[in-house]
């Protein structure tokens, strides 16, 4: 049994984390009714054991939010759902289609900041460049500027709301009735043509989705695919601008950046943990856990676990290639992963470094990194020399 | 049984006796065979599970335009003609006393 002050939790889980994986790697929290799995070796078990570890979680905070949805779905009814929606997040995809429209959004939010000088690479820089992407790519058109932003944090907020916070839960409300009356507009749309984005794939699928599991779809993807990746961003380009070796490094060569999104991912993981349901007994790390019982799996913990990544609290990208577990593994193992690595790894910090010159932290900047079940940076204010 | 022979990256081989009908991954995986990631499970949407069969049995080789052939473009370890995806590989005995090697790096 372990009791865990949120708060804290909320401040700095990684003490907590430590001491669960030395002390009691599989330990039940009753404040949130599950037993927390904190090793990387353990949670690669249960990932890979998706009959026993159940996506389908009762009373789910994610269904709560979004309605039934591919995340918590198994088997047959979550592949159908994924392999509808996949195909534009794929690799070649990314490179052959994303890359052009990306560098386009990158060039305009770039264009418009370089004179001012000053701002917030997290608000100014990639969160409108982001939104530009995930709109493409979902197929959505006419947000405006920091609505999906605003939409994915209150889904997420709602999402790892396991305080009960009824505010939280009215601003998730909120956030989904304006996204499905987007989502409607764009299925009219594309019925009609079809284009490369994920809407019309769920629409001309195989096995086509219908309009609320579209809408429902969507809201998964927009809550993972603005939060998680602003948090990656910011990770990577604070240690850039406080280490000037490693921003010497990256400057001379950029393809680097690669690795600082992996460390990135894996050192501060975007999504710290995500629940499990136990369809049938099972042991682990000498605990039995009943059929029926929830668990978490808590990534941002392994990815800290020095029984597989030395001196894991440390952020290095020379250390030898470790296979995180920020994307998640097995079937739901991340969708946008390789849509993130593009324009995070790719493009984003590359540009931002080359176009924004003397670009430095404003003094006396203290980062505030909060969150346990979604963490990152906050803001990251910035100065450069400002020019046309 | 299919018996079949992994080279690891270290110079070292390993033989082991798979069950016929499953992936050449989870064969892979469950015999403890190490260096295959895998890290989606079997989905083929990580490129983590890479392998290079030594054949050239054009029966095993990746097909093309399948989302296992879009993968292996991404692969951590250079692709190869022999290039696969050990999740998309069924286990049966067009593998009996086939090497596969692991490459030197999955992520």
């Amino acid at each position: 049994m372990v009791e865990l002050s949120l708060d804290d939790m909320s401040r700095d889980p990684y003490p907590m984390w430590a001491r669960l994986r030395a002390e009691a790697p599989v330990a039940y929290s009753p404040s949130l009714e599950r037993y927390l799995v904190t090793r990387y070796a353990d949670i690669v078990e249960l990932e890979k054991t998706p009959e026993v570890f159940s996506s389908r979680e009762e009373d789910s905070l994610l269904t709560r939010v979004v309605g039934h949805n591919m995340l918590r779905e198994d088997n047959a009814p979550h592949h159908r759902i994924r392999s509808a929606a996949e195909p534009p997040t794929r690799p070649r995809q990314v490179r052959d289609i994303w890359s052009t429209a990306f560098a386009t959004n990158c060039g305009r939010v770039l264009e418009d900041l370089a004179p001012r000088g000053r701002g917030d690479l997290i608000a100014d820089f990639i969160s409108p460049l982001v939104e530009l992407n995930l709109a493409a790519v979902l197929g959505i058109g006419g947000v405006p500027r920091g609505t999906m932003t605003q939409w994915s944090a209150h889904m997420m907020a709602g999402n790892g709301n396991y305080a009960d916070d009824q505010e939280i839960w009215a601003r998730a409300k909120a956030a989904t009735a304006e996204i499905d009356e987007y989502v409607r507009l764009a299925v009219d749309r594309v019925q009609g043509s079809a284009d490369d984005s994920i809407i019309s794939a769920m629409v001309h699928a195989d096995d086509p989705l219908p309009l609320d599991e579209v809408q429902n779809n969507v809201k998964v993807i927009i809550g993972g695919g603005i939060n998680e990746p602003l948090h990656v961003f910011g990770t990577g380009a604070w240690q850039a601008l406080t280490d000037p070796a490693l921003r010497a490094r990256l400057v001379d060569d950029p393809a680097l950046w690669r690795k600082v999104f992996e460390e990135s991912a894996r050192w501060i993981s975007p999504i710290g943990l995500y629940p499990r349901q136990v369809l049938s007994e099972y042991e682990v790390a000498g605990i039995r856990l009943p059929a029926g019982s929830r668990v978490a799996l808590v990534i941002g913990s392994g990815n800290r676990d020095s029984a597989v990544i030395q001196n894991a609290d440390v952020f290095d990208i020379d250390r030898e290639p470790v296979a995180h577990l920020a994307f998640g593994g097995g079937p739901h193992f991340c969708m946008g992963a390789w849509v993130a690595r593009h324009q995070i790894g790719a493009l984003a910090w590359p540009a931002v470094f080359d176009r924004l010159r003397g670009l430095r932290l404003v003094e006396g900047f203290e980062p505030e990194i909060s969150g346990w079940v979604f963490r990152g940076l906050k803001s990251l204010p910035v100065e450069w020399e400002a020019v046309g | 049984m299919v018996k079949i022979n992994f080279t690891l990256p270290d110079g070292s081989t390993r033989a082991i006796d798979a069950a016929p009908g499953g992936s050449l991954m989870k064969a892979a995986t469950s015999h403890l065979v190490p260096g295959i990631v895998a890290e989606c499970g079997g989905n083929a949407s990580c490129a983590t599970c890479h392998v290079y069969l030594e054949t050239e049995d054009v029966a095993l080789a990746c097909p093309d335009g399948s989302v296992e052939d879009e993968m292996l473009d991404f692969t951590a370890s250079p692709r190869r003609a022999n290039s696969r995806l050990s999740c998309q590989v069924q286990v049966g005995d067009q593998l009996e006393g086939l090497t596969v090697e692991v490459p030197g790096a999955q992520v």
